[in-house]
């Protein structure tokens, strides 16, 4: 009797990270330690102006230095626009729009010599009147930053669904307020960097930390001049992007440039400052919303109008409104739904994506706003959420259909497990109590996308999926990996079907060249999506295996498994014959010989938005609610906070090490933007351009976090499983703004509450308490 | 209307590490070198692009006698290139001068605390620079090494008299300094030291405030009260000091102590924090101080 060998369940379980002991111990080469033979090294000039006509750029005292292969400017290149609008040449030709611009670049044989040679070149500017706020940049007579837009409109974004005259009319309450969200950055550590690599031909190598490839080559090739099938991209592991490698910004195709022209590798990387400076921020929004509500406290409409600063330029900033909106018009039963978004030309920087898109921003201002109305109605802000709590099978104004959540069980276990209406009740009994300490508790929930996103043509992933005469399997896939652990999940769906070890799974994954397409990673998808596609390949491959198997056995395929290694007969898991025996015996079979190697392309059923914006553009929704409890210190403004109970709806579990991961740094991101990350933009200018007086929240700050994972198997998802990377960003801040109120009854409508602003607005609040009493 | 647009780093074009005093001195006296000790500052501001840095660069580490904290005839004196490591790690000051060591405790994070040399911090002059601070409080003196007549020459400066704006101070361009000195007797009452921020690292005061007194049964004397990051330079409260000097304290005295340190600070707006901020912080930190003395 041969051996019995037990199916190796590896979804769910604690695989431990792919890439982390090379991580941990140093051994990883990123993008920014790249050096090629012969490689240069290059450095841009960027303004000093924020709107200012170039009268005059004279390089000649920089190209005569000693060491310098080229000096480039507007003049030397192809005047072609990157970005969303391409509206954004890489170098700057008669006029620069923000403190960013690029004036010219340098390739030289050191860092040292770049920076002679940039101090070199002279440039004659001409200033222009600059405008920095939306409203005054709309204003009649206002300066315009791009001459074919005279009104400094970038985008507008509009959606309404139902009758707001007729709600507004049938509403008990209606609530209003403003919420305006601030500049954040990414602070990845690995700051931007590209190496270029040119052929003979022409043909472009770009070693980058890009997020997109695919689509990258489409978009960096007009501003080149080069046939986007020409260009082929590498990315070695990144130190970091978080939505901020999402586009093609100016330094990746001046690098191309200076290889173009210097015929040697060209490698270009930011400094820190640079970094802060010159890479893309989240976009901040005004908000004005009025909702209206029953006297039971059922919400009857929202009507929301924002404005978005863009900068002197569009990237990615400008379209979060299509993330914002879907908050605004899907997050709790709304029926009548008014919103409208324009991005402003200003002469500040601009933004780009950023992990959470425009939902950081959109929840801050609805569940800010939405505790506000709890109060208005005279519920408890549990209550009032979960009596407006979408519930699965929801359509909602958009078209997002909402199958298989559970936002309810997200509220519900947050609230239970952290005591939330106990607590709640007895903190606000608080206000009044003299002390300067004072305990609070808040709570927030969110929704997102959780199955990609229909924002291209295609939402898909390939996979390419090979199997050696060792039964060791190498996994092609289009998907980008930028440290959140695709590697990983792949290798362990890929292993479960194909019943081999983790660590026989190879994943290669970094070359456009050998990948196939995918759009990129974003939106919470590359779980879903590359997972769908990985596991699909490995379902094909595994049919191969077995009716291989078949052919030297009684039994049909549907009759055998894999598993530990073995092909085995299915029902009683005995063991037939080992993987690598069949493998070599498939594979030296003379004229009938096989090799298992296959391809999978998965398109999620998700559909574009129409031009009204309704749509069901994810394959999957899910929420998450997080209860924050703090202590104030009401003299100084500082808010500690003590412990975070996260509830999310994951759809199932694959890998919780890797998902407690993206956890944590997701609340970290969230609980920097809400309290303590702030770039500080003053007439156009970066004020704190360092991490010593820009606050990223470190690792001893961190509170504890207790953390639950709703299941709810989403049909369609790998295993059942959903995107789960951006909620733990969105959430956080308004369960903090939230806690703060039930702290000191004082409210606070724009991030982040830094110690200055809450110590502000309370003593603003007594002095306004003092004046009433008078 | 033609400039260059970038200020760039000039590049560094000489490396000098000293093994001596006069060594040290002498090439600080022959120019144009950059002294560095922990290099916490220079080097943020130098990468940073935020200030010229010279082209000469001297490690003055290798310098004997610059480092170390010991007691000799009831003055102790510690070295410039003393770290805040080694300052939370005295027995010596835990013992006679507790208020250096909670200082250091609460001085950026492990690893910078490792490199950090009080020279350094004082050196660098800035308003906020947190180890000034109990030096002020101590009344220490700074001692200060240059090259004079083909010798080297040195001289003691009060450390209250020292500063002149932010990163001024009276020390001149050949002038090197080897250490801090202060009187044993009396650095050992009771102290604090107050600083914001609510990450328990690597935070650049917004307002820092030390405090030193004698408590007799409730009376003080001896009171030393210091202000850091309120005015162009660290200072001391003088006039609060004396309007408490022999005193006990009550509500009222408190009242009167905290109007009076409003009117001695001079903070400013600027990216950290704004002037009305600083003024309630320097407030909420004396307030608490002389409240924990009043309940003991
Ligand atoms: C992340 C971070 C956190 C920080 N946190 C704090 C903080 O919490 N509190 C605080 O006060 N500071 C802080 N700092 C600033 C800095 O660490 C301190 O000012 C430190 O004491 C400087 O000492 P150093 O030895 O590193 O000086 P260096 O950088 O070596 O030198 C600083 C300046 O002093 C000059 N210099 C150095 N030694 C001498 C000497 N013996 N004689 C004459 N000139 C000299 C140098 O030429 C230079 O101009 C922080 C810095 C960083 C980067």
């Amino acid at each position: 009797m041969s051996k019995v060998i037990e199916k190796d369940i590896l979804v769910g379980t604690r695989v431990p990270k792919m890439d982390a002991p090379d991580k941990a111990t140093g051994r990883t080469r990123y993008v920014n330690d790249m050096v090629l033979p012969r490689m240069l090294v290059a450095k841009i000039l960027r303004t000093d102006r924020v709107h200012a006509k170039i009268l005059r750029i004279d390089t000649s005292k920089a190209r005569a230095l000693p060491g310098v292969h080229a000096v480039i400017t507007a003049d030397d290149t192809p005047q072609f626009g990157i970005g969303v609008l391409k509206d954004n040449p890489p170098l700057k030709k008669d006029k620069v729009r923000c403190i960013r611009d690029e004036i010219a670049a340098v390739a030289a044989e050191t860092e040292d010599i770049c920076d002679e040679a940039l101090a070199l070149i002279e440039v004659e500017y001409e200033d222009l009147p600059p405008v920095f706020d939306c409203t005054e940049a709309l204003a009649e007579g206002a300066p315009v930053i791009h001459e074919d837009r005279p009104d400094n409109i970038a985008m507008v974004n509009e959606f309404s669904s139902g009758d707001i005259a007729r709600a507004e009319a049938e509403s008990d309450h209606i609530v209003e307020g403003d919420y305006n969200v601030h500049y954040v950055t990414h602070c990845n550590m690995g700051v931007s960097c590209a190496v270029a690599d040119v052929d003979y031909d022409g043909k472009v190598t770009l070693y980058s930390q890009t997020q997109y490839p695919f689509i990258m080559k489409m978009d960096i090739a007009p501003s080149l001049g080069v046939h986007p099938g020409d260009i082929r991209i590498i990315q070695p592991p990144v130190g970091g992007a978080f939505g901020s490698k999402l586009d093609v910004y100016p330094y990746e195709p001046i690098c191309v440039f200076l290889a173009q022209k210097t015929r040697r590798p060209v490698k270009l990387i930011f400094s820190r400052s640079e970094e802060f400076i010159a890479s893309p921020t989240r976009q901040p929004v005004e908000f004005k919303i009025r909702a209206g509500m029953k006297a039971d406290g059922t919400l009857t409409f929202r009507d929301i109008d924002t404005l978005l600063n863009n900068g002197g330029y569009t990237s990615w900033g400008a379209t979060t409104p299509y993330v914002t909106m879907r908050t605004c018009s899907s997050h709790y039963r709304v029926p009548d739904i008014k919103y409208r978004a324009r991005a402003v030309y200003t002469n500040n920087p601009f933004a780009g994506s950023f992990r959470g898109y425009g939902n950081v921003q959109a929840t801050w201002a609805i569940e800010t706003h939405m505790d506000r109305m709890a109060e208005v109605a005279g519920l408890d802000p549990l209550e009032f959420r979960l009596k407006n709590a979408n519930e699965s099978g929801d359509v909602s104004p958009q078209g997002s259909k909402l199958n298989n959540i559970d936002l309810k069980g997200c509220l519900q276990i947050a609230a239970d497990k952290s005591d939330f209406l106990k607590k709640w009740a007895e903190y606000k009994e608080g206000w009044n109590k003299p002390g300067r300490y004072k305990r609070g508790i808040g709570i927030a929930a969110s929704l997102h996308n959780a199955g990609g996103a229909k924002i291209h043509k295609s939402d898909g992933c390939g996979t390419i999926l090979k199997m050696d005469d060792y039964a060791r399997v190498t996994v092609i896939t289009g998907a980008s990996d930028i440290g959140q652990g695709i590697d990983t999940v792949i290798a362990q769906l890929v292993a479960e079907e194909l019943g081999i070890p983790v660590r026989d799974v190879t994943l290669v994954m970094n070359d456009s060249a050998t990948g196939p397409w995918d759009v990129g990673v974003h939106a919470s998808r590359t779980t879903y999506i590359a997972g769908n596609s990985a596991k699909r390949a490995a379902l094909k491959a595994k049919e191969q295996i077995l009716r291989g198997a078949a052919k030297q056995s009684n039994l049909t395929w549907e009759q055998l498994d894999l598993r530990g290694g073995h092909v085995v007969q299915a029902d009683n898991g005995e063991a037939i014959i080992p993987l690598d025996r069949l493998l070599r015996q498939m594979h030296f079979a003379g004229q009938d010989a096989e090799l298992v190697m296959v391809t999978d392309y998965y398109e999620p059923p998700s559909e574009p938005e129409d031009e009204n914006h309704v749509g069901d553009m994810s394959a999957a929704y899910s929420h998450a609610a997080q209860v924050t409890e703090v202590t104030v210190d009401t003299f100084t403004g500082e808010v500690k906070i003590d412990q975070i109970w996260w509830v999310q709806d994951v759809g199932k579990v694959i890998n919780l090490t890797t998902l407690e991961g993206q956890v944590e740094g997701g609340i970290a991101m969230g609980l920097g933007y809400g309290l303590s990350e702030n770039l500080k933009i003053e007439n156009g200018i970066v004020k704190n351009p360092f991490f010593r007086d820009y606050h990223v929240f470190t690792a001893p700050e961190m509170p504890p976090i207790d953390m639950t994972f709703i299941e709810t198997l989403d049909e369609e998802g790998p295993a059942g499983a959903k995107g789960i990377a951006e909620l733990p960003t969105i959430v956080p801040a308004p369960s903090i703004g939230n806690a703060v109120y039930n702290a000191t009854g004082v409210r606070i409508y724009h991030p982040p509450l830094s110690p200055e602003t809450v110590a502000r607005a309370l003593f603003d609040a007594d002095a306004g308490k003092a004046m009433a009493a008078e | 209307m033609s400039e260059t647009a970038s200020q760039a780093v000039p590049r560094i074009e000489a490396y000098y590490a000293p093994t001596s005093l006069e060594e040290a001195v002498e090439q600080i006296a022959a120019g144009d070198v950059a002294i560095v000790a922990g290099g916490t500052d220079l080097m943020v501001t130098a990468n940073g692009a935020l200030r010229r840095i010279k082209r000469g660069l001297m490690n003055i580490r290798h310098v004997p006698g610059l480092d170390g904290i010991a007691e000799t005839g009831g003055r102790i004196r510690i070295g410039a290139l003393a770290t805040m490591t080694d300052i939370l790690e005295s027995d010596l000051l835990r013992a006679k001068a507790p208020i250096l060591p909670a200082t250091a405790d609460r001085f950026a994070s492990v690893q910078i605390r490792n490199a950090a040399s009080v020279g350094g911090n004082i050196a660098n002059a800035s308003p906020a620079a947190d180890m000034v601070i109990p030096l002020l409080c101590l009344d220490a003196e700074v001692e200060l090494a240059s090259w004079k007549d083909g010798a080297v020459s040195t001289r003691t400066l009060p450390i209250t008299d020292y500063f002149t704006g932010p990163g001024k101070s009276k020390r001149e361009a050949g002038e090197l300094i080897t250490a801090v000195e202060f009187d044993a007797q009396g650095a050992g009452g009771h102290a604090a030291f107050f600083k914001t921020g609510p990450r328990p690292a690597l935070e650049i005061a917004i307002v820092s405030m030390g405090f030193m007194a004698r408590i007799d049964g409730g009376t003080l004397s001896d009171i030393r009260i210091a202000f850091g990051a309120v005015a162009p330079t660290p200072i001391r409260a003088p006039e609060t000091e004396k309007l408490l000097d022999g005193q006990t304290l009550d509500d009222d005295l408190i009242a009167r102590a905290l109007e009076s340190a409003d009117t001695e600070i001079k903070p400013i707006d600027d990216v950290r924090g704004t002037a009305w901020y600083r003024r309630r912080l320097a407030r909420v930190y004396l307030e608490e101080e002389l409240r924990n003395v009043l309940e003991g």
